[in-house]
């Protein structure tokens, strides 16, 4: 034995390099996908049809029904671009709360960094997201409604929807380890936080003493620059998307500190 | 020099938690009793909550050494690698390793059934940390060695539980460790790729890395390991060479069966039923009854029996089973010519070995009571009395460490020069 190589007792598992992590996200995320769409007819095609129905549901029950309008756009437009991140998060946060408990047989007997599970449950939706993007950009030429300089701000939104949809799914899939209720309670306030996020109505048709609680909601800002810089192609609401941005750093971090201080009880407690 | 240490535990507890989990109820309910750290059980009430899967654990292993653990189930050995290859956590205590570890604690775990078994060798050496990179350089040998080169773009669901076995276990290996844990995990799999598998462990110790190896096949662990850790109720109980500790361990085992079952026969056995055995004692060669034997010295079956009605010439048979193996060493009859013509209400039968040339191992009686022509069972035994075979009190332990196997054959060698050296 080379000196060199004399071990070295560590308190902590070896790291193996971020390469053989990032490789192991994209494998559970490929299983995902594949598992997902394996044995369905329509397969990926679900991506599309899960907003575009939801949308046509919406555009008949606010613009025919209910009398809203979509601002100077089509109101299948609006309601479509909101609905599409919407999804994103709806999706990744359902499944990605019970994902460890559905992983838990390699949870209780390999070791590797636990938050690449919920990682994969939202690498995984962001195939999705974007096949529903695609559909927006066909919907947006059809409509004849072209992109202006504010378009930039669009990956911005998309950032923080990425970092705010992981920060939920890392709280609620480490809590629901221990209290399976998270599932339930989770499934609950996905059905409420649709309404109270400016997906299919626009943050200008409410209230000012409700408009002070929905801006709260970190969704509105990333929502609001999803309609404001795509489909009115206009400047943000600074103030709303700053609430936004800086809620969302906040979630992330203390979703990820909260996650690390679990994950060691997963294995005991799964 | 001695080799460096490359794991340590120091003072290690692991506590889990018994009963059901908490609910909301018992949430509020502890805030009002503080500290009250019991559950209650419909057998025993008020029962301590915590259940130490280990307690105070202190350990080095250094490396490159093959280290067995043995120990009875919930002895903790499980818990020891899963603490190990940081799954778990202590409760109390500190773990140290060095290096990486790969923990086979169930083959292919990882893996997806969905995926081919292409895609699964880079899922499960992704799991291991390997790159993949490194996968597509060993890709062949990990095929060649789990022998799946025609399934290799199959989904796995097809594959079989030995193939699924085989594939993860080769993956683990060639992921390139300085640690491999092994959880009784070679059950699986045909005779031949176990032994392939024992050899590549071997392989990797002599290799340099460092294998921990549970099992309960004492013939595995003593071929693999130079050392064992014997873990009992989360303790160490003894952690030595090999041959010393495997040897404690097995006469230990035999005598705790031997104090768990008594000479009652089972109440549910085969045969018609005209005469049964009533009672069946082994005694030793003065006549005492005894559960231990000293290899070589006599041992006598006392079989009572009795018949409901007249049975014309009955034969006793009397089979010396090995518990392990199944594999009957000894089978004494009582010819009908033994026999009176008739028996009729009880009796006792005594079957005498003059000497028991036996290993130490423990071995079970299996008793019938045919007719004459041993074409009806009155009735079948099949599991009764157990004795161990001990060592002599003069020999010391694992003086006979190369010799395996059931039966002890008195030799010696010989040896003569045929022909000279000019």
């Amino acid at each position: 034995m080379p000196a060199a190589n004399v071990p070295v007792l560590s308190d902590h598992a070896e790291r193996v390099g971020a390469a053989a992590y990032w490789e192991l996200l994209l494998n559970l995320t490929k299983r995902e996908v594949k598992g997902r769409y394996s044995q369905s007819l329509f397969g990926f095609a679900w991506a599309i049809i899960q907003p575009l129905a939801t949308m046509a549901v919406f555009t008949f029950v606010f613009s025919r029904v209910g009398n809203m309008s979509g601002d100077g756009v089509p109101y299948s437009i609006f309601a479509y671009a909101g609905l599409v991140p919407w999804f994103f998060f709806l999706n990744s946060v359902n499944s990605g709360t019970m994902s460890l408990i559905t992983y838990r047989n390699i949870v209780t007997k390999t070791y590797f960094p636990r938050e690449i599970i919920p990682f994969a449950q939202v690498c995984s939706r962001l195939l999705d997201l974007f096949a529903a993007f695609a559909m927006f950009a066909g919907l947006m030429v059809y409509n004849h409604i072209g992109l202006t300089r504010w378009a930039w701000m669009a990956p911005v939104a998309f950032v923080l929807l990425i970092l705010f949809t992981t920060g939920v799914t890392l709280i609620t899939s480490s809590v629901n380890v221990f209290y399976r209720d998270v599932s339930p309670v989770v499934q609950i306030a996905l059905q409420l936080w649709l309404y109270v996020t400016p997906v299919v109505y626009p943050l200008s048709r409410l209230k000012p003493q409700w408009r002070f609680w929905i801006v709260l909601n970190p969704l509105t800002g990333i929502v609001e620059t999803f309609h404001s810089s795509l489909v009115y192609g206009r400047v943000p609401d600074w103030p709303v998307l700053g609430i936004s941005a800086a809620f969302t750093v906040v979630v992330f971090g203390g979703a990820f500190a909260l996650f690390k201080k679990l994950d060691r009880y997963f294995a005991d407690v799964i | 020099m001695s080799e460096p240490v490359v794991i340590r535990l120091d003072g290690v507890s692991k506590r889990y938690r018994a009963g059901r989990s908490r609910t909301v109820v018992d949430l509020i309910a502890s805030k009002f009793r503080r500290g009250d750290e019991h559950v209650y059980s419909a057998a025993r009430g008020k029962v301590d909550a915590n259940v130490w899967a280990m307690k105070d654990v202190s350990l080095d292993v250094t490396e490159g050494a093959g280290l067995g653990v043995i120990g009875s189930n919930g002895a903790g050995k499980t818990t020891l690698l899963k603490l190990i290859s940081r799954v778990t956590w202590p409760s109390s205590g500190r773990v140290q390793v060095a290096g990486r570890v790969v923990s086979l604690i169930e083959l292919g775990a990882g893996f997806h059934p969905e995926l081919t078994g292409r895609e699964n060798v880079y899922l499960g050496g992704g799991l291991f940390g390997l790159p993949r990179r490194e996968i597509d350089r060993r890709f062949d040998e990990i095929v060649q060695f789990a022998e799946v080169e025609t399934l290799i773009d199959t989904p796995m669901k097809r594959y079989s539980s030995g193939l699924y076995a085989r594939l993860g276990f080769s993956v683990a290996i060639h992921s390139n460790p300085d640690i491999v844990l092994v959880d009784e995990v070679l059950a699986v799999g045909d005779a031949a790729f176990r032994r392939r598998a024992l050899e590549a462990l071997r392989r990797l110790i002599s290799e340099g890395k460092t294998v921990l190896f549970i099992s309960h096949d004492m013939w595995n662990v003593r071929r693999l390991c130079d050392s064992i850790l014997w873990m009992d109720g989360g303790r160490v109980r003894a952690f030595g060479p090999a041959a010393e500790i495997a040897e404690r361990y097995m006469n230990e085992v035999n005598l705790r069966a031997l104090a768990n079952q008594q000479n009652a026969l089972q109440s549910h056995r085969g045969g018609t039923g005209e005469i049964r055995l009533t009672q069946v004692d082994i005694v030793d060669g003065s006549g005492r009854p005894a559960d231990r034997i000293v290899e070589g010295s006599a041992l006598v079956v006392r079989a009572g029996y009795e018949a409901a009605e007249r049975v014309h010439s009955p034969v006793f048979q009397i089979a010396i089973v090995d518990v392990d193996t199944g594999l009957v060493v000894a089978s004494a009859t009582s010819s009908a010519g033994d026999m009176p013509a008739t028996v009729d209400g009880q009796g006792v039968v005594d079957c005498v070995f003059q000497s028991i040339p036996l290993r130490r191992r423990q071995f079970v009686l299996r008793l019938t009571i045919t007719d004459s022509h041993q074409l009806v069972s009155y009735d079948v035994v099949t599991a009764g009395p157990r004795f161990a075979v001990v060592a002599a009190p003069s020999s010391r332990a694992g003086d006979d460490d190369d010799d395996d196997g059931l039966v002890a054959l008195p030799y010696r060698f010989e040896h003569r020069v045929t022909s000279g050296v000019r």
